[in-house]
């Protein structure tokens, strides 16, 4: 019995070793390398791992004598908008003179869209002594704010798009404790005004989005409250995991006859877009994005949110928390006031739409073909 | 030992759902998926209850014969209706993901954050000792375990326990003591679904907030601890299979923040928890006797 | 007394391959019969056991426990009076509960199962008494489990559970069918003298000519869904096993076995 026991706790080691060889970061290397010993089979990865770990020490002594900080980094799910977030973050630090691999140590895990996940991660980098969790999107946030509370340790969070809902925030903005960051709520009104300027008979505007997302629902009512000021109806059709997403697509296009598509920062709907523009594309109907990864994919045109921008915001944020300058609880949540104009001339060509030239002379960025 | 601390207050709560799952997949030999509803029903009641005012305690109660409820749907679905085990389990969990985010006043995401609950109150800080501050969390879910635990073993002792021990294992001896072997079922399915939702229940309330998506893999989770426990402690007959379920829970989620540490990516993680499912089976079955005895 | 009166019953009903088993198929047992049923592979044995405890639905036909008619009481109802013991085992025990647990819970029938002790520890001595009966030592292993016992020693304890409780039927389905020769005599003479004690209506399967030869005071032989002899009392003690075996021989070889 205590052989065999012993066998799996070795075998399930190796495993574990074996998988942590794909990780990046040099503490993984480290920690591996020491625990692999027992595993021979993952002598491999060890090799190449403390190569790795040498080169990261090399380079981290050179400033021993500035402050060195070690940030946790945890991002709730993958998605374009999420990594902008995280590399805008690291930028922002970067610029305020927080430099990764020189006086910043990055723990960086995605959860992966789980919250126990998020739970584990949190405790992970608290047990690590992370100066400062950086956490991106909501669930994750306050997880990191439930579990950093009781141990002291500040949360800077970003892409949460209404904090005061969340409770990260009390209802006049300022911080409920040791924790701020960036809110991605979407410049809706300026997203209303840019549709009409292009469509200027539209009427109809469908919304697809996952009742399970919090941030998609509070938007879709924004949207709702602002849509008659700009002679909008605005047609929402909710769907529960990606699997229901072509029924709602076709319903929204066919049944309710909309003139376009809206989009939101759903991950679900996101996830699927390509899906909903094939679909939009046949029956020749516009879709819009909210940011510009998804104008990238083949949306129109977005009065979106930089989210590389958004992060580096965060990331300055967090340095003055980390700097000592001022503390989290100090600092009120942001957001980004003015909103950017994306489009695809691709998809315009193809739609047969000429966008004005109002817009088109303002845009901050312009795509000429359709990322797959 | 922040790491330790985590891991307990992360096992202990899924080791309350561990031991539901424990009835309905070893004692009923039924594999339940209705529980990944129910977990998060329990979460989303308690968020819900808490905002309104009702006592944390209570709510501990209430979310509790909530889950009960859902349990017998599950059970009502599958013993009156004629659906098959793994089907009545699937209806009901779809079902109520729709009925928890109705729950939960139609947000996905409820916080309660600034509310008094059973692990931040007034009365704990009065007499929780200074020192003792980092560990309430632990010792309070250790304390709500055991209860549990001790509950679910004295129950398991009763006449009406030993039937539903004895219909998992023989379901005929029940009919031949003149028993409804179905209702026996619906009351199993009833208790491990009131763990569940119990078990959500002090996850939001440890957590602070409800999430819609927290059920998924719940019941993975769940068969993990049950799997892992039962198997590696059934050679000590001195650890009861209730106890070694909660231990399971423990080292289950000790082996997730193991692969965290080190470094693991997530998107690895339910490979790590599969693979690790399986040496345990495997390494279950090379040691022979086989731990049911299916005729 | 159990009537089965004008039974049908068909498997397939409705289909190409329906098949009829009983058609107008009447039986009474009376009050302390000791019936031995004996036929041939698929002569309706079997069936007409789960007909009678309801494990099998009837499709025509009454049948009336004690003057009440039972035609449409679930089964778990009806085994109230009725005590079962099968061929399989394993069927009247359950493997992961100990030898005492397996008692207590035959000492519950009839019991509300509630939130009382499932173990009346009084009742310990009664246990190890009734054990020893069956002088096979397992009044010494109360807290093994019964998953590791013999077939014989677990069919010797499935009697002891379904006689335990006041019931004046008992339905035995081929149950020495799965032992060896000695321990099927050891659990035949246990059954006779259960019988006997409790005054019980025994309706016993087998395909031991012999065991039903020397045993009751019936023998009912079944063909095809109908009884091709009937003899009970003084007629039945006149029987010897050549006079039914050749009986049986025309019978079997009719159906070409």
């Amino acid at each position: 019995m205590k052989k065999s026991m012993k066998t799996l706790l070795a075998a399930s080691l190796t495993a574990i070793a074996l998988l942590t060889g794909c990780g990046s970061s040099a503490q993984t290397a480290d920690t591996t390398a020491a625990d692999s010993t027992t595993a021979t089979e993952a002598a491999e990865t060890t090799t190449t791992a403390s190569t790795t770990t040498e080169q990261t020490t090399a380079a981290s002594s050179d400033t021993s004598t500035d402050a060195s900080y070690t940030v946790g980094i945890a991002q709730f799910a993958n998605h374009g908008s999420l990594d902008n977030c995280r590399n805008g973050f690291i930028e922002g630090l970067a610029e305020e003179g927080i430099v990764e691999g020189v006086n910043l140590t990055i723990e960086y895990e995605n959860a992966n869209a789980d919250g126990g996940t998020s739970s584990q991660i949190i405790t992970n980098f608290v047990a690590k002594k992370a100066d400062l969790v950086c956490a991106i999107a909501t669930p994750i946030a306050q997880s990191a704010y439930s579990i950093c509370r009781k141990n002291d340790i500040p949360v800077i969070f970003t892409a949460v798009t209404d904090p005061i809902a969340a409770e990260l925030a009390n209802p006049d903005k300022t911080p409920v404790g040791e924790i701020t960051g960036t809110s991605d709520k979407l410049p809706v009104t300026e997203q209303l005004a840019m549709i009409r300027e292009i469509l200027p008979d539209a009427t109809k505007i469908g919304i697809l989005y996952t009742t399970s997302e919090v941030n998609s629902a509070s938007t879709i009512a924004e949207y709702e409250a602002a849509a008659p000021d700009y002679g909008f109806e605005i047609i929402s059709q909710g769907v529960s995991s990606s699997a229901d997403i072509p029924l709602a697509t076709d319903s929204l296009l066919e049944k309710m006859d909309v003139d376009c598509l809206n989009n939101l920062t759903d991950n679900t709907v996101v996830s699927s877009l390509p899906l909903i523009l094939d679909k939009a594309a046949k029956k020749n109907i516009p879709v819009f994005g909210s940011e510009v990864e998804q104008v990238k994919i083949g949306c129109l045109a977005s009065m979106g949110l930089d989210y590389v921008e958004l992060g580096k915001q965060t990331g300055k944020m967090a340095a003055q928390v980390l700097k000592g300058e001022k503390k989290a609880s100090e600092i009120s949540f942001e957001t980004i006031e003015e909103a950017s104009f994306y489009y695809n001339s691709k998809v315009a060509e193809n739609l047969g739409i000429t966008l004005p030239e109002s817009l088109t002379s303002t845009a901050k960025e312009t795509f000429d073909q359709i990322t797959e | 030992m922040t790491i330790i601390l985590g891991v307990l207050e992360e096992g202990l709560i899924y080791a309350i759902m561990a031991l539901g799952v424990y009835i309905t997949y070893k004692i009923l030999d039924f594999p339940d998926l209705s529980v990944d509803g129910t977990f998060p029903m329990g979460a989303a009641l308690t968020s819900t209850l808490i905002l309104t005012g009702v006592h944390p305690v209570l709510t501990l109660l209430l979310t509790f014969l909530a889950g009960a409820a859902a349990g017998c749907c599950t059970g009502f679905i599958h013993v009156k209706l004629k659906v098959r085990d793994l089907l009545s389990g699937i209806i009901v969990m779809t079902a109520l993901y729709s009925v928890n985010l109705r729950i939960a006043d139609g947000k996905a995401n409820q916080p309660i954050f600034n509310r008094d609950t059973i692990f931040e109150n007034e009365f704990l800080t009065r007499i929780m000792p200074e020192g003792l501050t980092p560990y309430t969390v632990v010792i309070l879910l250790f304390l709500i375990v055991i209860l549990c635990k001790l509950l679910l073993d004295l129950y398991l002792k009763t006449r009406s326990g030993y039937l539903l021990r004895a219909v998992g294992d023989n379901e005929t001896l029940v009919t031949s003591l003149a028993k409804d072997k179905g209702k026996v079922k619906i009351v199993g399915l009833a208790i491990a679904n009131a763990f569940a939702a119990l078990s959500g229940g002090i996850y939001c309330q440890q957590k602070g907030f409800f999430e819609i998506t927290i059920g998924t893999g719940a019941i993975v989770i769940g068969l993990a601890s049950v799997i892992i426990g039962t198997q590696l402690f059934r050679h000590f007959t001195a650890v009861k299979a209730t106890t070694a379920v909660i231990l399971g829970s423990i080292l289950y989620k000790g082996c997730v923040s193991l692969a965290i540490s080190l470094g693991m990516k997530a998107n690895d993680l339910k490979l790590i928890t599969a693979i690790l499912f399986l040496l345990i089976l495997v390494a279950g079955n090379l040691n022979g006797k086989k731990g049911r005895i299916h005729d | 007394m159990i009537e089965l009166k004008h039974i049908e019953k068909y498997y397939n009903a409705g289909t190409v391959n329906e098949m009829c088993l009983f058609k107008d198929f009447n039986l009474t047992v009376h009050d302390q019969e000791f019936i031995s049923v004996v036929g041939s592979n698929g002569s309706g044995k079997t069936s007409l056991l789960n007909l009678i405890c309801g494990t099998l639905p009837l499709d025509d036909g009454k049948i009336v426990m004690n003057g009440n008619d039972i035609t449409h009481m679930p089964e778990y109802k009806r085994q109230r009076l009725i005590g079962r013991v099968y061929q399989n085992p394993a069927m009247g025990t359950c493997p992961n509960m100990t030898i005492l647990e397996n008692m207590a819970l035959a000492d519950n029938k009839g019991k509300p199962f509630n939130l009382l002790p499932g173990t009346n520890r009084r009742r310990m001595d009664y246990y190890r008494t009734l054990l020893s009966t069956l002088g096979l030592g397992l009044e010494d292993k109360m807290s093994v489990k019964v998953g590791v016992l013999s077939g014989g020693q677990r069919q010797a304890m499935a009697l002891l559970m379904s006689t335990m409780t006041p019931i004046e039927f008992l339905i035995l389905d081929e149950h020495t069918a799965a032992l060896d020769p000695k321990t099927a005599d050891t659990i035949m003479m246990l059954t006779d003298k259960i019988v006997k004690e409790k005054k019980l209506t025994t309706i016993m399967v087998t395909h031991n000519l012999r065991y039903a030869v020397e045993y009751g005071n019936r023998l009912y032989m079944m063909h095809q869904g109908h009884a091709v002899l009937d003899k009970a009392g003084k007629e039945k003690e006149s029987l010897n096993v050549d006079a039914i075996l050749s009986q049986f021989n025309a019978i079997s070889i009719e159906c070409g076995n």
